[in-house]
């Protein structure tokens, strides 16, 4: 037999001290649709491509709202999400209770982060099998974080995760300077001209199956679906016809 | 290895025949594979200084610590899985307010050092947890007792040090320290000191980018740990810099002399 005798649980090692299952949750991001994040100055927006599981059904959805100054969006397991959604919710009312002052972002992502790792070394739950990014705006200006099934955690300038989205971080480094010092017109556009970069070639955005979230300065958290949406797209397509 | 597929290596609860537990040594690995981290003590307190990878561009820039503040006057550095080194900090503050607390006072760091040791080791004794897969690094300095250091391994085995290494390059980073005359410095010295072996440990065809971590708790932070003020961590890096150039030009030099 060749299978890997290391890999069926959270609380075995590998001799090379790796942790197998670990590393397989951080797969199921992969599976789920591509989402972007974006910061400038003064606003945090998040993109992302919603599926639908069949041509009966809605649009599977991809951005939760946490508070009015934080957003999530999600690439994974989806019922994963809805069950941190709820704890990261839980945790800035229960801060805005006790300090009458909205939770930093970077203070929720840190108890987000305790109660992942939680399940990454104990054996009574699998890992969550999902990836967050969650933009925000606090005291110290809007931030961008993603969360890793690891548990692990980054404060990022701008981030993309998901299916094909090397080819939107690849983007995002390249636009690094140009994002920073855009307006919440051109930083919506960066994130979506991002977010084309993901899907596969016969796939097009939609107003159905794209999703907004903005949240900033003088702007509590913002998510924008079908109608609202199509402005920004139209951004996108002026733009081809003038670089034509 | 002669431990793979043996069937006594995958579970902390099996001894093998020769009386080892093979999945404590697997934790360790996950710390040997980690970039370094090292921690000084000299006469007036103990420095730490760390190689933190850069592992994208989209990072902002200083935002990825591996060095945590206990409580006021302890410091922690670790070295291996990110995550679990944080926890392992979430540990040891709880441990430190408690302290505080029950006793009005600030926790010994040898007390620490022994709640902290069996915490790790309680993790290598039941089926249901895994050992961590970090080691940390423990640092605390008051006027009484002076500087104190301490080195917790996954496997909750714990010794008090003057200079320790950990991660992929603790090799010729304990030769560096070994060569310092540590109980004789001071710790604005030792700062830089840290830094050019950080630097020098750096193997810049192999490792990835990195930033350079600095902390400290000694006389000069009245007893408080924090990172070291800006313009000092600047100072450190250029000497560490200059340092790594005269060594180049040496190497230079001798290869002409060869010819």
């Amino acid at each position: 037999m060749f299978r890997n005798q290391y890999d069926n649980d959270v609380v075995t090692w590998s001799p090379q001290g790796r942790i197998y299952q670990i590393e397989y949750a951080m797969e199921a991001v992969k599976q789920g649709s591509a989402t972007v994040g974006v910061k400038n100055k003064t606003h945090a927006v998040l993109v992302a491509v919603k599926r639908k599981p069949s041509e009966l059904s809605s649009h599977r959805r991809k951005v939760f709202d946490i508070d009015t100054h934080v957003c999530m969006s999600i690439s994974g397991l989806t019922s994963d999400a809805r069950s941190l959604a709820r704890f990261l919710r839980s945790e800035c009312t229960s801060s805005k209770w006790a300090f009458d002052e909205p939770l930093p972002v970077g203070r929720l992502v840190s108890a987000l982060g305790e109660k992942l790792q939680r399940c990454t070394q104990f054996w009574s739950r699998r890992p969550f099998g999902v990836g967050l990014l969650l933009a925000g705006y606090d005291a110290s200006g809007p931030h961008i974080y993603e969360v890793q099934p690891s548990a692990n955690y980054f404060d990022c300038k701008s981030m993309a995760i998901g299916a094909r989205s090397q080819s939107a971080r690849t983007y995002l480094e390249r636009q690094m300077t140009a994002i920073a010092d855009s307006d919440r017109a051109g930083l919506i556009r960066h994130a979506l001209l991002a977010l084309r970069e993901c899907l596969p070639s016969e796939a097009e955005l939609t107003s159905e199956n794209v999703t907004v979230a903005i949240v900033g300065k003088d702007e509590p958290c913002n998510i924008l679906r079908d109608e609202a949406v199509q402005p920004y797209l139209d951004t996108l397509e002026n733009d081809m016809d003038t670089d034509a | 290895m002669s431990s793979i597929g043996t069937g006594y290596d995958l579970s902390v609860q099996t001894f093998s025949p020769a009386g080892r537990v093979f999945q404590i040594e697997y934790a360790q690995k996950a710390v040997d594979n980690s970039s370094t981290v090292i921690a000084l003590r000299g006469k007036d307190g103990v420095v730490f200084a760390a190689e933190n990878t850069i592992a994208s561009k989209l990072h902002e820039a200083k935002t990825t610590r591996r060095v945590a503040t206990i409580d006021r006057h302890i410091g922690l550095a670790y070295c291996g899985f990110v995550t679990d080194g944080r926890s392992v900090a979430n540990e040891a503050r709880s441990y430190a307010t408690r302290f505080r607390d029950l006793y009005g006072h600030p926790m010994p760091v040898s007390k620490l050092n022994d709640e902290l040791s069996g915490y790790f080791h309680m993790l290598t004794l039941y089926g249901a947890a895994r050992p961590c897969g970090c080691s940390v690094l423990l640092g605390a300095y008051d006027a009484a007792k002076g500087p104190q250091m301490y080195m917790i391994e996954p496997s909750g085995v714990s010794w008090g040090y003057y200079g320790c290494a950990l991660g992929k390059n603790k090799q010729p980073a304990h030769a560096e320290i070994e060569k310092l005359k540590l109980s004789e410095m001071t710790c604005k010295e030792l700062v830089k000191e840290a830094a050019r072996i950080i630097y020098a440990t750096h193997d810049e065809s192999k490792d990835k980018d990195f930033e350079l971590e600095l902390a400290w708790v000694c006389a000069d932070s009245n007893g408080q740990f924090e990172h070291v003020p800006e313009e000092l961590h600047k100072e450190a890096e250029s000497f560490a810099q200059t340092s790594m150039e005269e060594d180049s030009d040496e190497e230079d030099d001798s290869d002409e002399d060869e010819d």
